[in-house]
């Protein structure tokens, strides 16, 4: 281990000392909890400028981790999502009176997991990047411990998480079995030389891997957690939930199958087109009879997994590209959208809004009820959002490989999910509300909403930024 | 002179975010002069630009402005492109000429509402997104018009939202448009994978070479079509637009007849060249125009809310601007889709302005004898029901003709489109004439209480120019049978395609054949109309007596009656039975109840899976387990 | 020999971990744990890792068992009663669920051991050594193993969290 290896880790070792000081502040006799958020978001800031700029490409700690523009945007991603994520936590934390660094230091954790599974060359990073995301999030999806709710979203999404991770950690015991060994470069090399010791096991340890992505990620029949967990978790943590782990999920299964599996896809293609199917299906279905907004939106970011599954179907040049495209834009629309919601439970008997609450919000602010629309609309993949342009470089990449069927498929899905999108659409623009004092918007959830409007209406007017960025992050594995 | 191109689609917008954002510092009068200026701007902006074409030789009339590259990535180069040639030209001038006739009108009609800043700008978005529609020159920003005005039309349907039925309205209408949208979206998928580019313009230079199969393009064509189905109100997906009569008239005259449903109308016009190489498609697109068009102007026969009858009548006009489409006559539907939009707004506009004059009351037998009340209405609204039925000398004349013509000419004779065509020509007379009848003639029926008054010049004003553009709209296209020299078909032309089978290709030929089968319209028309009065005038309560309702049948002994009598039991009995069967049966029962079963089915399988999320831990960790059993099967043992 | 020593081993091992689940007196099921944790060593040692085999006796059999055998005690936990909203069909869903996984995955795995080579190589010398374990875990696996201890301390912040009363 050199000074490289600790130079290429740098991001990760700036969180963790972030983290382990906000453990600190907070047990100090008298913590200044103000200052806690700041000190997080201070920390992801000089973690996001050493992710981006120190460090040579290549590989470090004996072959453990690959630094690549790839891993690079996706780091990058996932710290503006943790920062965004924190922002909007801060505001519902203070309100509900449980701003404690644990929080901010248990996010920074998960999103030090995050950095290391996309960065992982070997299945035993991926695996202990996975649990170091799992882990914070099964605590702070139970941290408000009075609320029952919270307690049930932790205890499930603990137990279910729990036991999709053994059939991945099964899945890398059979892998290594079959390849003797756990690294890319040489699982890769056995499969495509054919020196594995057996075909069936390795293909069944990548099955078991399979499973444990689509649990993180939420792909059906997987994903029966996803709406009790983020429905219960509280607002501010849904939002990191119902994106942070598909980010890191969907990025890292793509490299992995690149790297590793593309050659097998003969024998996976069609689970993983079942898989999809079944994902959308079920996700956009279930999202019509929701009026609860938090569990549409879990519905509905069920629906997008399965969108993104299209992707990892593929997996060439085209569909990686539309898949860190469509990944970057339903990250911070979701982030955005549930930053909103979690503005909504102001003064709601219960603490989930239904679409009741959107009533009249065009005319309490006009401002907060037009980035509303705008992520809801995104996430329908209204043309000119960069939400349909994502969902038109999916299609058309699944298409291209020759996946008519499942393309008609997706159209209609997302033709059905306009229905539940507009519902608050119209509930804000269409019917008065009881309330008509406009809700204070707090300083905090402006960049979240500011984000939104880049990513959503910007990337949809001026796509080409962030087509060149995805398309020459893209190119570094595919 | 392209560069102001884009303030056409800009003032709209700029009327929509001031009426959206600060409509709270705004009274209700200046909201909708905004939105009437706003629209105003891009009519003359659109005037201006459409002399500049005139004064254009005729192969390079084509204003092109490219506001900015979209997408400059590879193989993808989708430019944001504004292209005005004769074809947006015409629609633009239609969409901003009657949209502001109906915005200024609206001042008038939704003064007393409430909601009238969020009305307007609605109403502003919606000619911001329909300008879109007609002026893009990628499939990508088209769709975003066509999403647009569907989103508007959705939000402006259920304007009154204390309605359950009108939020039902507008949901139905949102239904059935996802379906046509869906052969929209994947048409758009499949052409940019074959083409590689979603550009109109290429497209359709692209698409007469070689190496493109027919099943291709008549897969893509009908996949285009049906969206064009969805949006245009045809069968089977027509039954959303009389609900959508649910939405103020204003918005029923500007997006249900004028503009927003002729959208289909015009997506297949400006593909012509795609198209024009799929003959199953185009006989697809004849034979649901030609069913659509006798089936409607059935079912307008026995409605009795003046604005269902408009409604019925709009879906069958539509219809016959597909039959048109579907025998190559591209730019005689365009003609048609133009006069119609003039006369069918007219229509509109008076029947809110007798809405509004009634004290909101919409059924046709509780009027009666209202000429004298509202004698500029009643003026107006008789020009416009004289335009569609086919008057010579107005404008639905010189494009229903044409259509008829083209149909006729298309099989080289007498064929069954051309014969719904006539018979549809015939029932359109009697449906109007019948309206106008109940409307304006006969006893007063109005309840005490109600006192009629003609509404004030704001919305009379807009009538009167409505009625003159629908005297003098057929002029642009005077077929040369009359010694004219259908200016609007040459002008349209250089866009359009030649369908092989097309009925344009002979036109030049036989005008005394053409002479005579305009007369034999007409002769039909004037026979209609004329028992219209008979029924509904001399006889009002014929109908209802040939029904066998009532007892006075017998009182009735004159032989003429004797005669009227016979006919009307075999014929209009018959035909009332039909109407109902079609109305009631067919269209309520079956089609309403499709529709509604494929909106219940996916809320239930909804419900089904939401049963499945119990809650219980255990229930999700054996579905888990299942899963996993799925995928060690399918990858492992495959 | 050793065969018949692995198939006795795994036999335990299987016993009595589904005794450990199917048992509803807690202390019983640790004490199967421990036994199952016990046979579990022994396959280590079969296979030559005797430095993990110790180390699975000392720490998990050993030490960890111990602490949860203590934690039950003290929390008098009561047997665990049969649970009245288990209507018999989820009975049965749960069997034939469990039932279709047990039978798939054995056949998959039969197919697949089925393809291994059935000649066994010989390990190296020093093979399982305590020289060994620790060469790999601090050069090649150095990454890993400092990213399991922040695992841990991550973990244990989460428990001190949920667990503490008053914070």
């Amino acid at each position: 281990m050199g000074s490289a290896d600790i130079l290429s880790t740098l991001p990760e070792l700036v969180l963790i000392a972030t983290a382990l000081l906000l453990l600190v502040m907070e047990s100090a006799a008298e913590p200044h909890r103000e200052l806690l958020a700041a000190t997080a978001l201070g920390g992801l800031a000089i973690a996001l400028v050493t992710a981006l700029g120190y460090g040579a490409d290549g590989l470090y700690y004996s072959g453990m981790l690959q630094v690549d523009p790839y891993a690079r945007f996706v780091s990058a991603l996932a710290l503006v999502l943790a920062a965004l994520a924190i922002m909007v936590a801060v505001p519902y934390l203070r309100r509900t009176l449980e701003e404690r660094g644990e929080y901010y230091s248990l996010m920074l954790f998960a999103t030090v997991g995050m950095l290391l599974m996309v960065k992982a060359q070997d299945l035993t990073m991926v695996f202990l990047g996975l649990e170091l995301l799992s882990i914070p999030l099964y605590v702070l999806a139970g941290f408000y411990r009075h609320r029952s709710s919270s307690n049930e979203a932790g205890l499930k999404y603990l137990l279910l998480g729990a036991f999709a991770a053994g059939f991945f950690l099964f899945g890398i015991a059979l892998l290594y079995g079959s390849t003797g060994t756990t690294s890319y470069s040489g699982m890769a090399q056995a499969i495509n030389s054919g020196t594995e010791l057996s075909r069936v096991l390795t293909l069944a340890g990548f099955g078991l891997l399979l499973v444990g992505f689509a649990f993180k990620v939420a792909l059906a029949p997987f994903h029966m957690y996803a709406p009790d967990v983020y429905e219960g978790a509280p607002t501010s943590m849904s939002a990191f939930l119902s994106t942070g782990p598909k980010l890191a999920g969907f990025a890292t299964l793509l490299k992995l199958i690149a790297v590793v599996f593309a050659g097998t896809m003969v024998h996976w293609w069609t689970a993983i087109w079942i898989l999809a199917a079944l994902t959308m299906t079920v996700g956009n279905l279930a999202a019509l009879r929701q009026d609860s907004l938090k569990r549409m939106l879990a519905y509905s970011s069920v629906a997008h997994a399965g969108y993104l599954a299209l992707a990892i179907l593929v997996t060439n040049y085209d569909s990686g590209f539309a898949m860190l495209f469509y990944l970057t834009v339903y990250v911070l629309t979701t982030l955005a959208a549930f930053g909103i919601v979690s503005l909504l439970e102001e003064g709601e008997e219960s603490a989930m809004p239904g679409v009741e609450a959107c009533k009249g919000l065009a005319r309490r602010n006009p401002w907060l009820a037009a980035a509303f629309t705008l992520a809801l609309l995104s996430l329908a993949g209204f043309p000119p959002t960069a939400g349909f342009l994502g969902k038109f470089f999916l299609f058309n990449a699944t298409l291209d490989a020759g996946y008519l069927w499942l393309v008609i498929l997706a159209v209609l899905n997302s033709l059905v999910s306009v229905y539940y999108y507009l519902r608050p659409v119209v509930a804000m623009y269409m019917q008065p509300g009881k309330n008509t004092s406009a809700l204070p918007i707090p300083r905090m959830l402006i960049p979240a909403l500011l984000a939104l409007a880049v990513v959503a209406l910007g990337a949809g007017f001026i796509p080409a930024p962030l087509v060149h960025a995805t398309a020459s992050a893209i190119s570094a594995i595919l | 002179m392209a560069d102001t191109l884009y303030l056409l689609v800009l003032f709209p917008f700029i009327g929509f975010l001031v009426n959206g954002l600060g409509g709270r510092w705004l009274s209700g009068k200046q909201s909708g002069l905004v939105a009437s200026l706003a629209v105003a701007g891009s009519f003359l902006i659109g005037a201006q630009l459409f002399l500049g074409l005139l004064a254009r030789p005729e192969d390079n009339r084509r204003l092109v402005q490219t506001l900015f590259t979209w997408l400059p990535v590879g193989e993808l180069n989708i430019h944001v492109t504004y292209v005005f040639d004769p074809l947006a030209a015409i629609m633009v001038l239609v969409i901003t000429g009657v949209g502001l006739l109906i915005h200024i009108y609206s001042i008038g009609y939704m003064r007393d509402d409430p909601g009238i800043r969020r009305y307007f700008a609605y109403l502003n978005l919606f000619t911001f997104m329909m300008l879109n529609l007609v002026l893009s020159d990628s499939l990508v920003l088209l769709f975003m018009g066509w999403e647009g005005v569907g989103l508007c039309s959705y939000l402006l349907i259920g304007f009154w939202f204390s309605d359950a039925a009108k939020a039902r309205a507008g949901m139905k209408a949102f239904v059935v448009n996802r379906i046509g949208d869906a052969g929209f979206l994947i048409a758009m998928i499949m052409i940019f994978d074959r083409f590689g580019t979603l550009s109109m313009a290429d497209i359709s230079w692209l698409a007469p070479g070689a190496g493109i199969d027919t099943t291709f393009i008549t897969t893509v064509t009908l996949l285009m079509f049906v969206g064009a189905v969805g949006k245009s109100a045809q069968v089977p997906l027509y039954v959303w637009l009389p609900d959508a009569m649910a939405g103020p008239t204003p918005v029923s005259a500007l997006i249900h007849a004028a503009t927003m449903v002729t959208a289909g109308v015009y997506l297949v016009a400006r593909n012509s060249a795609l198209f024009a190489l799929a003959p199953i498609t185009m006989g697809i697109i004849a034979a649901i125009g030609t069913i659509t068009a006798l089936l409607a102007a059935i079912i307008a026969i026995t409605q009795t809310d003046i604005k269902k009858v408009l409604a019925y009548s709009t879906i069958s006009q539509l219809g016959y601007m597909f039959i048109a489409l579907g025998v190559g006559a591209f730019s005689a539907a365009i003609f048609h889709l133009m006069t119609h939009a003039f006369f069918k707004a007219l229509l509109f506009l008076g029947a809110g302005s007798v809405i509004h004059g009634m004290g909101d009351e919409q059924d046709l037998r509780k009027m009666g004898r209202l000429r004298q009340l509202m004698p500029t209405t009643f003026m107006t609204m008789t020009i416009g029901a004289l335009a569609i039925a086919g008057l010579p000398g107005l404008a639905g004349f010189f494009s229903k003709d044409e259509i008829l013509w083209s149909a006729f000419n298309s099989s080289g004779g007498i064929s069954w489109i051309w014969l719904v065509g006539l018979a549809t020509a015939g029932l359109t007379a009697f449906y109007m004439a019948r309206m106008l009848f109940l409307t304006f003639f006969g006893e007063r029926r109005w309840a005490e209480g109600v006192k009629p008054h003609e509404s004030p010049s704001v919305m009379t004003v807009p009538l009167i120019i409505l009625a003159f553009l629908s005297i003098v709209g057929g002029y642009a296209g005077v077929p040369e049978a009359l010694g004219g020299h259908n200016a609007l078909h040459h002008f349209l032309a250089p866009l359009m395609a030649t369908f092989q089978a097309s009925g344009e290709a002979s036109q030049a030929a036989n005008h005394p054949l053409e002479l005579l089968l305009m007369l034999l319209s007409t002769g039909v028309v004037l026979v209609a109309a004329y028992y219209a009065y008979r029924f509904f005038v001399q006889q009002p309560g014929l109908p209802e007596t040939a029904a066998g309702k009532f007892p006075q049948l017998y009182r009735l002994s004159n032989r003429r009656f004797y005669v009227d009598e016979i006919y009307a039991l075999l014929i209009i009995r018959p035909f009332r039975a039909l109407a109902d069967l079609l109305w009631k049966w067919i269209d309520v029962r079956i089609i309403d109840n499709l529709v509604n079963l494929a909106g219940r089915t996916t809320e239930r399988l909804g419900g089904a899976l939401r049963l499945m999320q119990s809650g219980l831990i255990q229930h999700y960790a054996s579905l888990l387990l299942l899963g996993v059993v799925f995928i060690l099967l399918a990858v492992a043992m495959g | 020999m050793t065969t018949a020593l692995f198939y006795l081993f795994s036999i335990f091992l299987l016993g009595s971990a589904l005794f450990v689940v199917l048992n509803r007196h807690p202390v019983y099921s640790v004490v199967m744990l421990v036994f199952s944790f016990a046979n579990l060593a022994g396959i280590y040692f079969l296979l030559e890792a005797y430095f993990i085999g110790i180390l699975q006796v000392l720490v998990y059999a050993g030490a960890i068992m111990v602490l949860f055998l203590f934690v039950v005690m003290l929390l008098n936990v009561s047997p665990e009663r049969p649970r009245a909203r288990w209507v018999p069909l989820d009975r049965w869903w749960f069997g034939a669920v469990a039932l279709v996984f047990v039978i798939s995955l054995g056949a998959l795995l039969v197919r697949g051991v089925g393809q291994l080579p059935s000649a066994r190589s010989e390990v190296p010398d020093g093979f399982g050594g305590i020289t060994q374990i620790a060469e790999a875990l601090f050069s090649r696996y150095l990454l890993p193993f400092e990213t399991a201890a922040l695992l841990l301390t991550v973990a244990l912040v989460g428990t001190v969290f949920l667990a503490k009363r008053k914070i």
